[in-house]
């Protein structure tokens, strides 16, 4: 997957207007982000990429570059 | 001989936990928000003084003044919330009932997936002859359980009861089931304390687990994540199995109910199941997630509302603590 497609993909996910996000924000300032919101990008994880996020790997999350680490990066191009 | 449920009756107590209540109370989150996500409106909360087997009793009382109780020879109670260590629910309610003393009785303690599990105790006790009447009672009051500051865990969780009555029949109307345990997650839905392992603490820290959630070990803690994590991968196998073992395809179903735990998590398991959305059940709007009283809340409403007909096959999934799972099919008559 693109990063580009990626950031709309949590952007939908967080249901946050197109554009909002980039590589370097930290999720964790994020007022959507919040418990609910991370059951959500557990799911579209599950759907584009068929992996499972830890509750653990959601303690050390800071910004969209260390989601897609914990996502792997073989995943994206 | 067979076996098949013969009616169901629930019991909600009568204190209201409103999402304008809750949102008031934590800001953060709008009632419209909890409603839209996690499709709950309000909740029922048991009085101070009322427990499990009261809203047990009060159920009960509903379904067998339609019955001729002394027909009822086994009493099976699953709760997580007994008014004692010792001696469990099953015969105090036997008592206030006024049922025979010639049954058999006892609780198991189970969560989400008690039903299903009592069903299946049920099913082997009317095959093996031991009984021809069994009285199946979930009842629950999580919120004895939860931290008055748990906005996550208050929100999500309501108390309840329901009876069900399963009887001998010629024609069965509980189909084979799919079971499965996994107890490396015995810690990610627990009440640490209270126990033997970890006695109760007065003094016990009180912990922010998630933002804007508090709760100590006193209380009950659910790691959403991995709870979600767990339902992904465990559900789907379970469906799987449970059409396998009853030699059916989803086509061939007419309606599902998932355990009721919320709306978001339970139309992802439905996509990914790949069940269509007119046979799946999602209300959960004036309860909440009552834990093993979600399933027969949802038979009930259903057969009332007419969705489900006489005759229909209904694939009923619980899942939750433990991890514990399992998953049926019933035909309803």
């Amino acid at each position: 997957m693109k990063t580009n497609e990626f950031l709309s993909l949590l952007e939908e996910t967080l249901e946050m207007t197109e554009g909002s996000l980039s590589i370097s924000t930290n999720l964790k300032n994020l007022e959507e982000y919040d418990s609910l919101a991370v059951l959500s990008i557990i799911a579209m994880i599950d759907e584009n990429f068929g992996k499972s996020l830890s509750a653990q790997d959601f303690t050390n999350v800071t910004d969209v570059a260390s989601l897609i680490e914990k996502i792997g990066k073989e995943h994206f191009e | 001989m067979e076996s098949s449920i013969k009616d169901i009756e629930y019991y909600l107590p009568e204190n209201i936990l409103s999402n304008d209540k809750l949102s008031r109370e934590f800001p953060e989150w709008s009632a419209e928000k909890i409603e839209q996500k996690l499709g709950i409106r309000e909740r029922r909360i048991a009085g101070e003084n009322e427990t499990a087997l009261d809203l047990g009793q009060k159920a009960c009382e509903k379904l067998i003044r339609k019955y001729p109780k002394e027909q009822i020879d086994f009493l099976l109670f699953c709760t997580e919330s007994p008014d004692y260590f010792i001696p469990p629910n099953a015969p105090l309610l036997q008592d206030r009932l006024c049922l025979r003393t010639d049954i058999g009785a006892f609780d198991f303690n189970l969560a989400c997936s008690g039903y299903v599990y009592g069903l299946s105790i049920a099913k082997g006790l009317i095959a093996a002859d031991i009984s021809k009447s069994v009285l199946l009672v979930t009842a629950e009051t999580y919120s004895k359980h939860i931290h008055p500051k748990d906005k996550s865990n208050k929100t999500m969780f309501g108390d309840a009861a329901a009876a069900t009555l399963i009887c001998d029949t010629e024609k069965s109307g509980i189909g084979n089931f799919a079971l499965g345990t996994d107890g490396t997650g015995y810690d990610k839905l627990i009440v640490h304390n209270g126990g033997f392992r970890n006695p109760y603490d007065p003094n016990a820290e009180l912990i922010e687990y998630i933002e804007g959630s508090y709760r100590t070990n006193n209380n009950l803690y659910m790691n959403g994540p991995e709870i979600f994590n767990f339902t992904i991968k465990a559900v789907p196998i379970v469906v799987e199995q449970c059409l396998e073992r009853n030699n059916v395809t989803i086509d061939e179903i007419d309606y599902v109910i998932f355990h009721q735990a919320n709306k978001y998590m339970i139309e992802y398991l439905r996509k990914k199941t790949k069940i269509p959305q007119e046979k799946f059940h999602i209300d959960m709007l004036m309860t909440g997630n009552t834990v093993s009283c979600t399933i027969p809340i949802a038979l009930r409403n259903s057969i009332d509302n007419k969705v489900i007909k006489s005759g229909d096959r209904v694939l009923i999934v619980g899942f939750g603590v433990g991890y514990s799972w399992g998953a049926t099919i019933i035909t309803i008559n």
